[in-house]
Parts: structure tokens; sequence; C-alpha cells
């Protein structure tokens, strides 16, 4: 199946040039393929295979933490967001209690959103170090933020008076 | 179908009843003489391996679809008997359940024998590989990556204690019917090359075709490793790089939906 599995007399046979019925009826053309430019991000490797064909791929090692729990989190956080989202300005009152668990859920949702963003696109076979910086960046993010809005929080008014403020504004 | 079959009912007054064994016809129907012909293009994904400095090309081919059975693997075998017999693609059963002939076709990927060719004469149809595989040649794609990530989730019944009766191992009509939807999977891995988790990931990510049939034995009563294979996939890459993307639900030739599996597998992980 694989190309190194054919034999060489098939080999021989099929280096014959291609189709010596297309000059007769005329109706084989061939149109270049490629268009793109020559210079790719991440081009993909040439192809390898772990162990033999008949191996098994190699199955990760258990990690719940990176996981089961973190997806059930991550739900969790998504789901909790939409009604603290709603609810203070359908109450209509303020509450710097509801104000602190809405902004730490909103950081805790970008970090992990970013964070699978950075698990998809950089593989850590491939670009160790970029992936790390990565890693690093979105965590001075995530605490900028969380400084920036605790802040917010104590010195100012709160995003959700702010929000409102810019609403009616 | 329609022009075999108008075809084959206009002589079937003329013919025997019982036809002898030497007389076997096959799939590609007779050429006729036809006033009318419907030239359609069809342009094809060609590579040879073994000129492997030349890029891969879009070979263009016509074929008049009076002569061509309905499915684009009857024009696909019809190009490679009559019209260039270097095209190599794969193909077995030619009713959808043997998974070889899977390619991308005008864009989606599916079986060519369950594809109907589009009538429309004035479009060309476009054939190419599974997208982001690794091409043996021409239609060909690689899928021994596919298939190590298939033998890794076990894909068998993992028992160890007997039935009472020393019988086979029975279950009830509730039981079976959870299979329904996941055992008619045919490995065609149409769902898999469509996703782009899979496209970026197929290294650690398991994709769609192998996460529903991981679910078949997760879901099956007989079955006495669920842990184990729960423990299996409980990481960050084996599921979890599924972002329900649902293309593989759109593509699935067999009308599967692989899409739902992997949130079953999610639910059973999460609780």
């Amino acid at each position: 199946m694989a190309s190194f599995a054919r034999s060489s007399l098939l080999r021989q046979t099929l280096a014959a040039p291609r189709s010596p019925f297309c000059k007769n009826v005329g109706v084989s053309q061939t149109v270049a393929f490629h268009a793109s430019a020559k210079k790719q991000i991440l081009p993909p490797l040439p192809q390898s295979v772990q162990g033999t064909m008949n191996d098994p791929a190699p199955v990760p090692e258990t990690h719940p933490t990176h996981g089961s729990y973190h997806w059930s989190f991550e739900r969790l956080v998504s789901v909790g967001l939409i009604p603290l989202t709603i609810a203070p300005f359908a109450a209509g009152s303020l509450n710097p209690v509801m104000d602190a668990v809405l902004c730490s859920l909103i950081v805790a949702h970008s970090h992990i959103g970013f964070q699978a963003a950075i698990v998809d696109y950089f593989p850590p076979q491939r670009v160790p170090k970029f992936r790390s910086l990565c890693n690093w960046l979105l965590r001075a993010f995530t605490l900028t933020t969380a400084v920036g809005l605790y802040e917010f929080e104590t010195n100012d008014v709160g995003i959700t008076e702010a929000l409102r403020r810019m609403w009616t504004a | 179908m329609a022009s075999l079959r108008t075809t084959s009912r206009l002589f079937a007054a003329s013919r025997p009843m019982f036809r002898p064994a030497f007389a076997r016809t096959y799939a590609t129907v007779e050429p006729t003489p036809s006033e009318n012909p419907k030239m359609k293009t069809f342009k094809v994904y060609r590579w040879n391996p073994d000129q492997p400095s030349e890029k891969p090309q879009m070979a263009s081919y016509d074929l008049d679809l009076n002569k061509t059975g309905p499915m684009m693997l009857d024009a696909l075998i019809r190009i490679k008997n009559e019209l260039d017999p270097t095209l190599t693609f794969r193909r077995s059963c030619r009713e959808g359940i043997c998974g070889s002939c899977a390619m991308n076709i005008d864009g989606v990927n599916t079986l060519a024998c369950l594809c109907r060719i589009p009538t429309d004469t004035k479009s060309e149809s476009r054939i190419y590989p599974l997208p982001h595989t690794y091409v043996v040649k021409d239609l060909v794609p690689d899928l021994t990556h596919f298939y190590k990530q298939y033998k890794s989730i076990k894909p068998y019944l993992q028992r160890d204690t007997p039935t009472e009766d020393g019988l086979e191992f029975r279950q009830s009509p509730e039981d079976r019917k959870k299979l329904d939807g996941l055992y008619e999977c045919i490995l065609c891995a149409c769902c898999s090359t469509s996703c782009p988790s899979y496209w970026w990931n197929s290294e650690e990510y398991l994709g769609p075709a192998i996460l529903l049939q991981s679910f078949r034995w997760l879901a099956d009563s007989r079955d006495e490793k669920t842990l184990e294979r729960k423990a299996a996939l409980d990481n960050s890459m084996s599921v979890y790089r599924c972002h329900t993307i649902l293309n593989c639900t759109r593509t699935c030739p067999k009308g599967l939906n692989p899409g739902r599996a992997i949130a079953e597998v999610k639910k059973m992980l999460a609780v």
C-alpha cells in the first residue's frame, strides 16, 4: 500500500511515458497545479511512521487535569458566564462580589480559549520554543488583565457600571 | 443508472431468459451511437511517485455521460479503461460498503461509488485525493497512520468473565440499540480527513472516525474494559482537540454522526 511496499517491476511499468492513448484520443491535457507561494508557514514534514506498519499508534499517558477535568471546568466557566453577564443588568443592582466573580470567570475563559489555540496550532514536536514563548506570553497577558481588572474594580467604578454608562451615554 | 436501465429494458424482450456464463456483462454501458453526446469534463489530480520532481497536476478528461454509468466511480473506471490506463485509484465493492474509493469530489469528501455525476455538463467535476493525506499515487492516499490509530484503541471486545451458561455474550435489545449508528462505520476516513483539527494534529488527535469507533466500544454493554478505554482517552490530545466543527457529520457518506459520538465520549469522560 505504501510507496515503499511496491515492487520494482511495477515501478518500471509505471515509469513508462504516461498513457499512449491520450495522444490518440486527444482528451488529456495537464495544467499546472501549484499556484502557491514558495515560502509556506510550517510546511508539512515528510511522512514518518513510528515503529512498523502493524504497531498501534502510541497511547498517551492519562492526564485528567489536561483532559476531562480541564474540559469540565471550561464548560462550567462558559455556562456560568451566561447568567453572570446578564444578571447585573437584569437585576439593575451593583454588587462587588458579582463583579469579582464575573471578572475572574472572564479571565479564566479567555485564558483557556487562547491556550486551546496555542495547543492546536503550535505542536511541541515542531516548534517547542515558540510554543513555550506563546504560553509565557499568554500567562503574562492573563496576569496583566487580571491585575488591570482588579485595579479597575477597586479604584474605579468596575466593569458592570462602566458598561452601563457606555450603554446609556 | 437511468441510461443503463432503459437500454437493458429495450433489449430485454430479445434476450434469452438464462444467459450462458461466458456472456457475462460488466457494469459499463455498451457504446451506442448517440446523436446528442453529453460531454462532461473531469479534472483529476495526478501525481506519479516515480517522477518525484514533477509537481502534481490536474489532468482533464472528457466523457460522454450517455455512455457512462451514473456514479463518479463509473466515470473513473471508464477513464481508466478507455482514456488513460495509468490513472490510479482504489475501488472494490462499488456499492458503498468497503470504503476504498473515498476521495474528494467537487470539494466534498465522499465515496466515488455513492456520488452521482452532476448532470450539468457545463461545469467540470474536480476529483482530488482525500485532503491533507500523504499521497501514494494519483488518488490513492496513505492511510497507515489512520489504521495505526484505529489499532491503538483496541477495537475488539475485551472481557474476562465468562457468561453463566458458557454460551455467547448476550445483550438486551435496548443495549444493542445503542450501537446503531456506530457499527455501520466503514472506516473510509472521509470524516477524519475533512476535520481541520485532524489536519493540524493528526499525529496525536485520533480524529472523528477513530473516536466514533472508540465510542462504539465504550457503549457496548458486553465490554468490561470501559475504565481502561476511558483512561486511554483522558489527555489533552486524543479527544479534546475536537472543537465541534462538525465537518465530519456533514461529509459522512454513510450518513452517520461522528460529531455526536465524540460529544458522548466527552460526556462519558466528564461524569
